[in-house]
């Protein structure tokens, strides 16, 4: 029976709560370890597709008659458009309509009523169109501010050159700092503690203070953010590289007031999001109106450039903190002050919840400030938040262990925590002291890799722990459908950005069903093809929709299983589905396409959904790393040579494809701790880092050797798979164990990422002036 | 009339002379396997071999390649790196995929046997954000099965 | 745009009109003329006008044509260590498969300012907006007016190596093809606007390396690049993304006297100990 819970629903670490209609979870937790495909090296069902260059992506969508878009954008971080004028515009060749701010909107007294609105070439006096994607304010470097649609993308980008625009040029504001003595805050400071910060320091032996800073990082997935909308009658039709097909259909509905079921949302194949793709985008906005005043399909695709500049980031964070510990390594404190570089608009994630999560610490307090300034709103990105304060967090831990002179990995086990002292709930599982215990055999290396130091390079092992979300949850909703020829599709409007969830969600099916994989098929990636799916951020996709299909497809067993009953006068209690065949406990055995085929063309539909998840349980994922390094200590190169991690994600459903989302996480979680960062111009607030040879990505010759374990236990508590997610943890402890990895090797701290040959020369330098003044005093 | 050589055929153009290959490729030929994602160079996905030899097709002017033989990842589906690359998992988003398969056909089409740092210097011009690299490795390692 | 393909040096150098361009790899003139930072009417494709490929001429000297790729560079045993060293060390697989030698030496600064069109110095303007603002790719010598960084790691290998270039004109050291940007005249490289890089010849070296500090192990432009070559007694080091034109040091002393920015000063210190290096490697 459909039941309506009150219930919390995290996604990236935030919390809300909605009403869920949940059917209960009926079905028994499978074994753990490997099944039939569960749990099986799986290459990828659609690998060949998009392997072959035959995968038809957003970016490959084509239309007849589709008109493409290119998109004034704000040059500077903060401005008034005094005048805009289309004139020239609208005269260049192949241009078919623009689009600009609402005049209503602009407070220069002088704004040309000619030049905001919307035009097209035959309509040069139509009304003016207010979008709420684009601003005669602009309040950062990159916000959209008009755009026009061409015959091609080149004739859209010429012409775009042409808009005139007189700017009232203002003074941004671009330092987080500034911005919270200021109170530019998004939101209210963000404050939590549990006992007493300054007692517990009080408490403490030994304390240790240090402030560290974590950079603005670009996603650059490379498929940039695009759509192509074209109306079919009163529906419009929204072609997108997204990671939340329904999020997009609320979104557009909403702006445009239009039922919901009047927009369909596609993407059968999108080339990467890591977080900056879960809504609509201005680009869609553009897309659809365009589309419809020219009565053309349009797509409106961000370059590289756009991208980079106005399509989210990881922010910036200011990290200072403070731990405390008793001479045995009892964390007694442990504080922060977080300073979120947000950007104009976004939200101030979670930089203080690894503190608030990680440890048996009784004294925390922490507060989290979500500085507004004029640079471009940020986005989820991989564990926004946590990767962060997981790199400010473990790097204090492993100063305070140098100070007690303990072992790290030591320091960690002893404030091991076994409920989550934020609410005083139970796990619903956690296997962090089996990661401990796995990582031991990689930390040992450490004697023999420091004996490897050749000058100039000394080499160091270092190492941190992951904590995050990844337990999905209600609504998610799955059909699976076998029909005559014993082949079975699942049928969800879920998407699979690039993790392998596709193919995830064949293998679950295929396992209840008792078929080979290459007898299931996934339906996914359109809104008008299949019921609500979850969003694929915050590692939900996987713990959201494998409950789901597996319930569908269980649905759909039973019905075989009432049917061959009936064919072959069985009861039902003796038969299961096994091999492509329904067998009876006696030794029976016939095709499931016998059994189906009694149905002519007619088919067997299961339906499922994701059932509640645990009342009162905290369900978390967890995890280590550790990281090998050697740094040239003359030239500041810092070159990772090994990274093992070990992560409890439950149960795992396709190991090929887990160890890849690792191996994925690590070499970008090296990106952002050696090479990647975005550069502004600390006068204009522009974007100096848009193209990809300015912002550094790893290549292959920046991969270390990486080893990857699970512990791959089922989390019995949380559904009937007892999967959770993977897409987020491996990027988490990256950084702080390269950094610890750094400081083993060096003796120096470095506490600002990236680390670039001045940051890691900076770092020695500081490190050489520490030693001679301790020679000096000593 | 601008006459290209793409994967074996003939085919006629009436790009500009400001059009790049990527771009007559995969509009007007419908070649849409090689992918755009950077459009300046810098990120290989648009990477097609030009008389065997790794280019990129986004900065390539199409004027420049008539007479020339192009190959695109539709020319090398049956390459046996295609189907090293789906067992080794050597792709996630697949958008930089065709890009790589190309690189790697034009290095292990004298390289049958590369070399670990071999494959790192052939293959850095291809930037995956996803980070398939060692299983790219992988399949370079294995294509002859 | 016009677009014409002239297979004699002549014939280029007759095309090279007002407002067309030489065009050979295009890695760098494609994305500068889609950026409307190059304008041009006509292009002229130099491919089969200007000759490609090495040749030793003496055993003493490597002729290399300036349309000599610089993957066919990197491979070619006939071309002194440290030109192999700078192709190989350069930009990625594909750029060096497309980008010529001559090609290389023209290249623009990779300053995003200049890139990004802010009305610098560089452009023409009043003011380096790198000095004030975001420059840690930027120069520590030559600075005074602009703070852009040469990007060519051949450049440097071939000026410690002492290479002559030949254009469809004259002979000119690699030296003289470059100069700091004045108030009058702000293109760092001094040819003719309708000049034509044809050949350059390469003094063989008892002993020469490229030595490159970057963000990331491959594919990034220099911080620093260190060229150096040894004939006889003599050494030359060259250095690569220090100034706005390659830089020949001439002692290693000659460090001190580095002019950095707040955001460079690491440079001078990188630029030291691969100095130091390159020197130990050329004996």
């Amino acid at each position: 029976m459909a039941r309506l819970i009150r219930t919390e629903k995290e996604v990236e670490g935030r919390y809300t709560e909605q009403w869920v209609v949940v059917e209960e979870d009926a079905l028994d937790q499978w074994p753990a370890g490997p099944l039939e495909t569960v749990g099986r090296d799986t290459p990828r069902v659609d690998g060949y597709e998009r392997a072959r260059g035959e995968a038809i992506y957003t970016a490959d969508v084509q239309f007849p008659g589709m008109l493409h878009t290119a998109v004034l954008r704000s040059p500077h971080a903060r401005a008034r458009v005094k005048r805009i004028d289309f004139e020239r515009a609208l005269a260049a060749p192949g241009v078919r309509a623009a689009l600009g701010p609402a005049s209503g909107e602009s407070s220069g007294g002088d704004a040309e009523a000619s030049g905001a609105g919307a035009y097209t070439p035959d309509s040069s006096a139509s009304a003016p169109y207010s979008s709420h994607v684009l601003t005669d304010e602009p309040s950062f470097a990159g916000a959209a501010v008009a755009a026009l649609a061409a015959d091609t993308f080149a004739q859209a980008a010429d012409a775009v050159r042409l808009i005139d625009v007189e700017w009232e040029v203002l003074e941004p504001l671009l330092d987080a700092d500034e911005a919270v003595a200021r109170e530019s805050l998004l939101e209210e400071p963000r404050r939590y503690e549990r006992g007493d910060l300054e007692r517990g320091l009080g408490e403490a032996d030994v304390v240790v203070e240090a402030e560290y800073r974590t950079q603005t990082l670009l996603h650059n997935a490379l498929e940039t953010h695009q759509s192509v909308c074209r109306w079919e009658g009163d529906t419009l039709e929204v072609y997108i590289s997204t990671q939340y097909i329904w999020g997009v259909r609320s979104g557009v509905a909403k702006a445009l007031e239009l039922p919901q079921d009047k927009v369909r949302v596609v993407c059968n194949f999108m080339g990467g999001g890591f977080g900056a793709k879960n809504n609509a985008g201005d680009y869609t906005f553009i897309a659809a109106e365009l589309a419809r005043r020219t009565g053309r399909p349009v797509r409106c695709a961000l370059t590289r450039r756009e991208e980079n500049m106005a399509s989210g980031n990881r922010n910036a964070t200011i990290q200072r903190l403070v731990a405390g510990a008793r001479a045995d390594g009892t964390l007694t404190a442990l504080g922060g002050e977080f300073v979120n570089a947000v950007g104009w608009d976004g939200f101030s994630a979670s930089t203080s919840g690894p503190m608030q999560l990680l440890y048996a610490c009784d004294n925390v307090r922490t507060v989290d400030y979500g500085a507004q300034l004029n640079t471009s709103p940020n986005a989820a990105f991989r564990a926004p938040g946590f990767v962060e304060g997981t790199f400010g967090l473990e790097c204090l831990l492993d100063e305070l262990a140098a100070k007690l002179d303990l072992d790290p990995l030591e320091l960690r086990k002893r404030n091991y925590s076994d409920s989550d002292l934020v609410d005083g709930r139970p796990f619903s599982s956690k296997r962090l002291l089996e990661c401990y215990r796995r990582a031991e055999p990689h930390w040992a290396r450490r004697e023999e890799v420091r004996a490897r130091s050749e000058a100039p390079w000394r080499r160091g092992v270092g190492l941190a722990s992951q904590v995050w979300y990844g337990g999905g949850g209600p609504p998610s909703y799955a059909w699976v459908r076998v029909g005559s020829d014993g082949r079975a599709t699942v049928i969800t409007a879920m998407q699979d950005i690039g993790t392998g969830t596709r193919t995830a969600m064949a293998q679950i099916a295929a396992e209840e069903l008792g078929l080979p994989l290459d007898r299931v098929e996934v339906a996914l990636g359109d809104s008008a093809r299949g019921p609500f799916a979850s969003i694929s951020a915050g590692s939900s996709t996987t713990p959201s929709m494998g409950p789901a299909v597996r319930a569908a497809a269980a649905d759909a067993a039973r019905q075989i299983v009432e049917i061959a009953a009936q064919r072959y006068h069985l009861e039902q209690r003796v038969l299961s589905l096994r091999g492509g065949h329904v067998v009876s406990a006696d030794g029976g055995s016939w095709p499931l396409e016998e059994v189906t085929g009694l149905l002519g063309s007619g088919q067997i539909l299961g339906k499922g959904a994701r059932g509640p998840n645990p009342a009162g349980m905290r369900v978390l994922t967890f995890g280590i790393q550790v990281a090998e390094v050697a740094v040239d200590v003359e030239t500041g190169e810092v070159r990772v040579e090994r990274v093992a991690a070990i992560h409890d994600v439950g149960r795992i459903i396709n190991p090929l494809g887990a160890r890849s989302q690792v191996e994925g996480g690590i070499i970008q979680g090296i990106g952002h701790t050696l090479s990647e960062q975005r550069l502004l111009d600390p006068l204009s607030g522009s974007v100096l880092t848009q193209t990809l040879d300015a912002y550094k990505l790893p290549t292959i010759a920046d991969v270390p050797e990486l080893v990857t374990e699970f512990v791959d236990e089922p989390d019995t508590h949380l559904t009937n798979l007892g999967a959770k997610g993977l897409g987020e943890p491996p990027i988490i402890p990256t950084a702080a164990a390269i950094a610890n990895a750094i400081r083993d090797a060096t003796g120096a701290d470095v506490r600002s990422l990236p680390v670039t040959r001045e940051e890691m020369l900076r770092a020695l330098r500081e490190a050489r002036e520490r030693e001679t003044v301790a020679a000096r005093t000593s | 009339m601008l006459e290209l050589h793409v994967n074996g055929g003939t085919y006629r153009s009436g790009a500009a002379v400001g059009r790049s290959l990527a771009e007559t490729l995969r509009e007007e030929l419908g070649f849409t396997g090689t992918k755009i994602a950077c459009n300046e160079g810098h990120c290989g996905a648009c990477t097609v071999l030009l008389d065997g030899v790794p280019t990129l097709s986004c900065i390539t002017l199409a004027h420049t390649v008539a007479g020339r033989e192009v190959t695109t990842i539709e020319g090398l589906r049956e390459h046996p790196l295609v189907d090293a690359f789906v067992r080794a998992d050597a792709l996630q988003c697949g958008f930089c995929t065709p890009g790589q398969i190309v690189s790697a056909a034009a290095l292990v089409a004298t390289n049958p046997s590369p070399s670990r740092e071999e494959i790192r210097h052939a293959m850095s011009g291809n930037l995956c954000r996803c980070g398939t690299y060692p299983r790219i490795e992988e399949a370079i390692e294995t294509w002859q099965g | 745009m016009r677009l014409v393909r002239p297979e004699t040096p002549r014939d280029a150098v007759a095309a090279l009109t007002n407002g067309a361009v030489a065009l050979a790899g295009g890695t760098d003139l494609v994305p500068l003329l889609r950026d409307r930072i190059v304008e041009a009417d006509a292009l002229v494709h130099v491919a089969d006008a200007v000759p490609r490929g090495v040749t030793s001429t003496s055993t003493s000297i490597t002729r290399v044509g300036a349309g000599t790729t610089l993957g066919e560079l990197e491979v070619d045993p006939q071309v002194p260590q440290a030109l192999r060293e700078a192709c190989a060390l350069s930009a990625s697989p594909q750029l060096r498969a497309m980008g010529t030698l001559g090609g290389n030496l023209r290249q623009a600064t990779r300053c995003w300012y200049w890139r990004l069109k802010f009305p610098c110095y560089l452009h023409g303007g009043e003011r380096c907006h790198a000095k004030e603002g975001e420059h840690r790719e930027h120069a520590i010598f030559g600075n005074e007016r602009c703070a852009s960084a040469h990007p060519s790691d051949l450049a440097a290998a071939l000026l410690a190596l002492g290479a002559t270039v030949r254009t469809d004109r004259r002979e000119l050291g690699v030296a003289e093809l470059y100069r700091l940007p004045t108030d009058d005249e702000r293109d760092v490289v001094g040819l003719e606007r309708d000049e034509l890089i044809l050949e350059l010849d390469v003094p063989a070296a008892d002993a020469s390396t490229y030595l490159k500090a970057m963000d990331r192990r491959k594919w990034a432009f220099p911080l620093v690049g260190v060229a150096a070559a040894r004939v006889g007694p003599s050494v030359r080091v060259a250095l690569a993304g220090v100034a706005p034109i390659p830089w020949l040091l001439d002692s290693p002393a000659a460090l001190d006297d580095a002019t950095p920015l707040p955001g460079t000063a690491y440079k001078v210190e990188l630029a030291r100990v691969l100095v130091r290096r390159a020197l130990a490697a050329t004996g």
